[in-house]
């Protein structure tokens, strides 16, 4: 068997092994069920008082965000930010649990590829990200009224599969981060706090002071959740994002090769101290 | 008796000093509250802002103050976290890492090694919401009012109900196996029906059932109006008076509940045993 | 003191294999899991200021005994006093006179130092404010960590944390230490040194209850020893009684036969495989 034939065969071990280790957290389904409708739910209540139901102030959420609909607009927020933080969060703490465990090392000691570990998980997520993203239209549809065309949410989907690599990208540059300075070390929850609010989750990046909407142009996520909403909500057809879709492309590109940049880095830095298993 | 208050300091002292011994922590208590609640809401509720002025806050809740709205609802959500994180939750932390035991294995009651903590969780939130509030004013033009002092009282009342919360939320740790999970969505569902970031007046009938029989329903609200203004659902007095049936019936009942979690406990192994 | 610092009396405590679900609580279907015995009527008496050591393999219900001895479990029936208190009618009165070390280096906090854990459970002991420091600092002159009560326990070894933790078991300076495993997962020298720590607590005319899996440090240490199995106890007797009974005499002419060599004396270990088998117990 040649190395890649091997390490493909890795590849997909990893995603199963990374399943079944989901399916036996039965709290984590109800997790997903409750979260994506209560969290949003929050927010269209909140948008409720504020808009009190005076068409002025409904007026000026719309000037703002480029839809009336603000129960659409938080929903499609939470979806992208659920989609994030499964995406950053998950595969970071299984690898930090495989290091604390010392099974990374036994992983280490395998002909694999190193790279299979980083980027294997990932794909393992998108099955409850699609189950989640179902949910939140389902909800949003049975609580809120607010139907979506068919063909927006293809275009919408369309977004999303151009988005994965850039959002797969970040989500195995995070990993490293988290190999290296622990999994709920607070530096990382800065990191991702600023993330998702750079990318504008309940309100329009427009909201944000100027320097902050710079910061926001950086990140990928920022053009993905936009995007989305205005497929979604504004009607806008596919060639109206077809320029930030190319953007996420490049973004996902640059976070990859910064990930396994990081990531060599890391793994030679623990070879020469011999401390995989003890940062 | 004595002997007993020396225990809940030294707990309160023993928490608080771990505390501030993970120098991180402490930033981060303040930072997420900062970018998981305020922020997030108060860009929300700005970008219903027409010309400046938050006409369609003021037309649902009685005044324009967003940020005072928010800020008030996020020191009583803090408060909350304490009951559910503080009193509840830690039990099973230290559980895990095996420090409860030997906690459980002194003459001190039980009941105090629970409000050693909550001492300590209301000293911590304390020093988060003024830090929280200085953020306020710099940033958000929060502006806190003397009239403010005047929901003191009820505030106190409050701390005693989730005093009662929190045994309740303590005894469900004892038992639960998911306890993290449970505490989670129990503790949003909790400063969600409270009314946190909005008067419960929007919720669906069947959840206003249950806000009403909150505390912190009525607590926030008699908070609101003393400190930015807001209209009152019911009259304030009314408010007071419920404020305080609910503490008198919630602190034996989560004494209660926590006795009986204590002894089954007892009876039955902790979790994980056997 | 006058009397045994421990007895029991049909000392039983059962447990349900398997878990209830609410729905099955709340619609009262009848309890259909397993019970069973983790101890089975367990008859001790443990004399003042005797070392007495609780030998038995994997799940024979030591710990569990222990557990009920110090108030964490409720025994299901039978009778428990320590140190003439019963166990079950005041429980807080048996945790004021009792020190008990039972999961050792993982019950401390780390990011205390050895001081200050020993000042948080002094003020639970409800150790009078007066005393407490010279308290806490005859327990650290005991177990040896004068020199080290500044330093933060997550710095301290193995061995130290284990004898940090029996210097939390002496702050209510009771007349009865029990002590789980004190010296398992310690080197050879961190374990003779416990050892010897025990051994200066029955000068001090403490009584220790012990459970351990070596052998040879049950030997060593302990003035009488009981073997359990099945939660049961099989044997009770001093390290010699024993050595030199019926089952380890057969036990020795088994082994005797086998090597084909002269009369070896029986150790412990022979007597305690001949009682509980030698199939793993996991």
């Amino acid at each position: 068997m040649t190395y890649l034939a091997g390490d493909a065969r890795a590849f997909i071990a990893a995603v199963r092994r990374e399943l079944r280790s989901m399916r036996r957290y039965p709290t984590v389904i109800v997790a997903s069920l409750f979260w994506p409708i209560v969290l949003p739910g929050f927010y269209v209540l909140m948008g409720r008082v504020y808009s009190g139901n005076d068409p002025r102030a409904v007026a000026a959420f719309a000037a703002r965000s480029g839809t009336a609909d603000y129960a659409g607009f938080v929903f499609v927020g939470f979806a992208m930010y659920m989609w994030l933080s499964i995406f950053l969060w998950n595969p970071g703490t299984l690898l930090r649990q495989e290091q604390l465990r010392g099974s990374l090392e036994a992983v280490f000691l395998t002909p694999a590829s190193r790279l299979v570990i980083l980027f294997g998980p990932p794909v393992a997520y998108l099955w409850p990200v699609f189950f989640q993203f179902v949910v939140m239209a389902v909800a949003l549809r049975v609580l809120f009224g607010i139907e979506l065309s068919l063909d927006a949410l293809a275009r919408a989907a369309a977004v999303i599969v151009v988005g994965i690599p850039s959002m797969y990208a970040l989500a195995a540059f995070f990993s490293t981060a988290v190999l290296r300075f622990g999994e709920i070390g607070p530096l990382v929850q800065l990191v991702r706090g600023t993330l998702v609010l750079l990318c504008g989750i309940t309100y329009p990046v427009a909201m944000l002071p100027g320097w902050a909407q710079t910061a926001a142009a950086a990140v990928p996520t920022t053009y993905i959740v936009q995007d989305v909403r205005r497929v979604l909500l504004a009607r806008a057809g596919i060639g109206a994002v077809v320029g930030d879709l190319g953007l996420t492309l490049a973004f996902a590109a640059v976070f990859a090769g910064l990930a396994v940049i990081s990531y060599r880095w890391i793994e030679r830095d623990a070879r020469r101290r011999g401390t995989m298993g003890t940062y | 008796m004595a002997a007993e208050l020396r225990a809940a300091w030294a707990i309160a002292l023993k928490d608080l000093r771990i505390v501030f011994r993970y120098a991180l922590w402490v930033p981060s208590m303040i930072f997420n509250p900062l970018y998981q609640g305020i922020i997030p809401a108060f860009l929300f509720g700005t970008s219903f802002a027409v010309g400046g002025r938050q006409l369609g806050l003021a037309a649902s809740i009685g005044t324009p103050d967003l940020a005072g709205f928010l800020f008030m609802g996020g020191a009583v959500s803090g408060v909350v976290g304490v009951a559910f994180w503080t009193m509840g939750m830690s039990l099973r932390s230290e559980m895990d890492m095996g420090t409860l035991e030997p906690s459980w294995l002194t003459p001190t009651r039980r009941e105090t090694l629970v409000i050693g903590r909550a001492v300590q969780g209301v000293l911590i939130t304390g020093v988060v919401q003024a830090a929280l509030f200085a953020i306020g004013i710099a940033f958000f033009g929060l502006r806190l009012r003397w009239d403010a002092l005047r929901a003191l009282p009820a505030m106190a009342v409050m701390l005693a109900a989730l005093l009662g919360v929190g045994f309740l939320v303590a005894a469900m740790v004892l038992l639960a196996r998911e306890a993290n999970f449970l505490v989670d969505t129990t503790n949003f569902l909790f400063g969600m029906l409270s009314g946190i970031a909005f008067p419960i007046t929007v919720l669906p009938l069947a959840l206003q059932a249950v806000a009403v029989l909150l505390p912190t329903t009525w607590a926030i609200e008699i908070l609101r109006a003393d400190a930015i203004g807001a209209r009152t659902i019911l009259d304030v007095r009314l408010e007071h008076l419920i404020l305080v049936a609910s503490a008198a019936v919630l602190v034996p009942l989560g004494l209660w509940a926590f006795r009986s979690a204590d002894a089954y406990v007892r009876v039955h192994g902790t979790i994980g045993q056997h | 003191m006058m009397g045994p610092a421990v007895r029991t009396v049909g000392l039983t405590k059962e447990f349900e294999r398997g878990r209830r679900t609410m729905w099955q609580r709340l619609r009262r279907e009848p309890d259909r899991r397993d019970r069973f015995r983790a101890v089975d009527g367990i008859d001790l008496e443990v004399q003042a200021g005797e070392i007495f050591g609780v030998l038995g393999p994997n799940g024979a219900g030591k710990s569990t005994t222990l557990k009920m001895l110090a108030t964490l479990l409720e025994p299901t029936s039978g009778e428990a006093e320590v140190l003439g208190i019963d166990v079950r009618r005041h429980p807080r009165e048996v945790r004021a006179h009792l020190g008990a070390m039972l999961s050792g280096e993982r019950s401390l906090y780390w990011k205390l130092t050895g001081r200050e854990n020993l000042e948080y459970f002094a003020a639970l002991y409800h150790v009078p404010p007066r005393e407490t420091r010279a308290r806490i600092d005859g327990a650290l002159e005991e177990v040896h960590l004068s020199d080290r009560a500044e330093d933060y326990v997550e710095r301290y070894s193995t061995g130290m944390r284990q004898r940090l933790a029996l210097a939390r078991a002496l702050l209510p300076d009771p007349p009865l230490l029990i002590l789980d495993e004190p010296t398992l997962g310690l080197d050879p020298q961190a374990a003779r040194d416990l050892r010897e720590r025990v051994r200066a607590l029955r000068r001090q005319g403490r009584t220790v209850l012990l459970t351990t899996h070596y052998m040879e440090e049950a030997d060593q240490l302990c003035d009488r020893i009981a073997i359990v199995d099945h939660g049961r106890v099989v044997a009770l007797d001093t390290p010699s009684a024993l050595k030199r009974g019926r089952r380890a005499q057969e036990a020795a002419r088994l082994r005797v036969e086998r090597i084909e060599t002269e009369a070896v004396p029986a150790t412990l270990e022979d007597v305690f495989l001949s009682l509980t088998g030698s199939a793993l117990r996991e």
